[in-house]
């Protein structure tokens, strides 16, 4: 490894760098600072120390805003990698139409989730919406969200699902088809069953990848905003709010920026914990190769 | 298995994997041409006289949403291509080049994207209002080119490397400067990884909630926003003008998407196996 870089180098890497730098990294540091003051807009900040986490940790809403996150993400994270496994391996397994089939598939992806809201909305509006006429046919209750809290979260965890499945599916899809084929001949003439096969070639081979997508849907889902926000706005009575909407509501709808600071900077904490296995891991590989 | 029972299974399988996938969209996509009567019948999805009186009121009452597109598509175009730029000049100076400063700022690259984007929101705010931008294409342009940045050089480096450096030392003989070499040698033998970066870039871009919904309010205002506001507009949404609208941002980036399907994969692959 050469300890000099060239200035040419040094020129080429300068756009992104200042970009990420100054408009996320810099931003972010203020917020550990503003954290610390008591501010809003217009006002001079003074320094006020972890009162703002003492505050923050305080408001029932903010364990709410936590819980509801964590329960979301824990759904949202899990079912969907369940899913995107079964259908990698269903596509491996050979389908008719693949290409057209796949592009079925990663449809959603295209969706803004302004619009997943309106279709999902309107599948489940009360008494008339198709999902919930179909589910009075069969004779189950029907889906409250607008009313009940909890179903206001499920509806914000299925439209999650749905919007971010053709990510994890084509993370564990392309492993998937990069795991040879001999590995199953070689399996079948040993007389493996497809069970055996599966939990000794394809699970273990499998991991890395599984891992990969798991951590990157579990950091994407903890900001969840925007479904939250269009779907219940957090209501009723702050009810279904998430971490992100409750940061929002603090910072611009009550004005306390120190204790929206505060939850920032939990959040930035949260996502720095999820990822820490992975970072030490990356940093490591980086160094070690150059 | 019994043979018979395999297709059987397959095809079920098929069955739910689209109707998972393409009732939603295709359900309002279908609504938007029925009258308001129609929309909530129990007769059958398909059993309708189609019109467009839906398309004509968002037209005739919601002009913004028409701005709004034109926002969107000047904020998309503009986010593209400066993400794309950069990355291009910062991918080929990682694939290229290797020191402990490079290094660094590449785990640097990496370890910013776990700073959640409404947490910069706070002191982005001030800021921004304070610099009069507020409300402008220029912010969300940056702003959106910036969170895709990180994974744009990621992206970038991937297809870098796979380029032979013969070719770029080849030049570097003929005398070419390290820019003339990334825009003659590198620029059309990237254009696949290009392309990877901006399929990320533009679906972001044109569906993008949270930062139009906090830094744009009338000039700027993009047409997801438009579509919120119109969710929210009146109490008893008026179903079938917001799936008109719906149906209009969503069929020109769907169609990409599906055109672009090979390279979309390529991008994701490279970014999530490389970081």
């Amino acid at each position: 490894m050469t300890t000099r870089t060239p200035l040419s180098a040094i020129a080429l890497v300068t756009p992104v760098q200042l970009m990420i730098g100054g408009i996320i990294f810099l931003p972010a540091i203020y917020v550990f600072w503003l954290s610390l003051n008591q501010s809003s807009f217009g006002q001079a900040a003074t320094f006020v120390g972890l009162a703002n986490y003492a505050k923050v940790l305080a408001d029932p809403y903010f364990w709410k805003a936590l819980l509801n996150t964590v329960i979301v993400v824990a759904i949202v994270v899990h079912v969907e990698l369940l899913i995107g496994l079964g259908m990698a391996l269903f596509f491996a397994s050979g389908v008719p139409l693949r290409a057209l089939l796949l592009a079925i598939v990663l449809a959603p992806y295209a969706v803004s989730e302004v619009s997943a809201v309106v279709m999902w909305r309107f599948l489940f509006e009360p008494d008339v919406g198709m999902m919930s006429r179909l589910l009075a046919t069969i004779g189950l209750p029907p889906i409250e969200w607008a009313v009940n809290p909890s179903h206001g979260l499920a509806m914000v965890s299925l439209l999650s699902i749905w919007l971010h499945l053709p990510f994890s599916f084509i993370i564990l899809y392309a492993a998937r088809l990069s795991i040879p084929s001999d590995l199953y001949e070689a399996a079948s003439i040993d007389g493996a069953s497809a069970w055996t096969s599966f939990r000794r070639i394809t699970l273990p081979l499998l991991m890395p990848a599984l891992l990969i997508a798991a951590l990157f849907r579990y950091i994407f889902a903890f900001r969840l905003f925007s479904e939250v926000w269009l779907m219940t706005g957090g209501g009723p009575a702050r009810s279904t709010e998430v971490m992100a909407v409750y940061l929002y509501l603090e910072a611009f709808r009550y004005n306390a920026f120190g204790s929206a600071a505060a939850t920032g900077w939990l959040l930035v904490l949260a996502s720095l914990l999820l990822a820490l296995f992975y970072l030490r891991r990356l940093y490591k590989e980086m160094f070690a190769r150059a | 298995m019994p043979k018979l029972l395999r297709h059987v299974l397959k095809l079920v399988g098929v069955l739910a994997v689209v109707a998972w996938s393409l009732v939603p969209i295709g359900l309002i996509a279908l609504s938007s041409f029925k009258s308001d009567r129609d929309i909530f019948s129990t007769t059958g999805a398909f059993s309708f006289a189609p019109t467009l009186a839906n398309y004509q009121a968002l037209w005739s009452r919601w002009g913004d949403f028409f701005f709004g597109l034109w926002n969107s598509f000047l904020v998309t175009v503009g986010a593209t291509l400066l993400a794309v730029g950069v990355s291009l000049l910062a991918g080929f100076a990682y694939s290229r080049f290797a020191s402990r400063g490079l290094q660094a700022s590449a785990f640097f690259l990496i370890f910013i994207r776990l700073i959640p984007p409404i947490v910069i929101t706070l002191p982005l705010f001030p800021v921004v209002n304070w610099l009069g931008l507020n409300d402008t294409h220029f912010v969300l342009i940056v702003l959106y080119a910036t969170f895709f940045v990180s994974l744009g050089t990621v992206v970038m480096r991937t297809f870098i490397d796979q380029i032979p450096r013969e070719l770029d030392e080849a030049a570097m003989m003929d005398g070419a400067s390290q820019f003339q070499i990334i825009m003659r040698v590198i620029l059309p033998m990237a254009a696949q990884g290009m392309l990877a970066v901006s399929v990320f870039v533009i679906v972001y871009a044109w569906n993008e909630f949270l930062f139009a919904f906090i830094f744009t309010t009338t000039k700027a205002k993009t047409a997801p926003l438009v579509i919120s506001e119109m969710i929210g507009a009146v109490e008893g949404v008026e179903w079938g003008v917001l799936f008109a609208a719906s149906t209009v941002q969503l069929v020109p980036v769907l169609a990409f998407v599906i055109l672009m399907q090979k390279h979309l994969v390529a991008g994701l692959t490279a970014g999530a196996v490389k970081g």
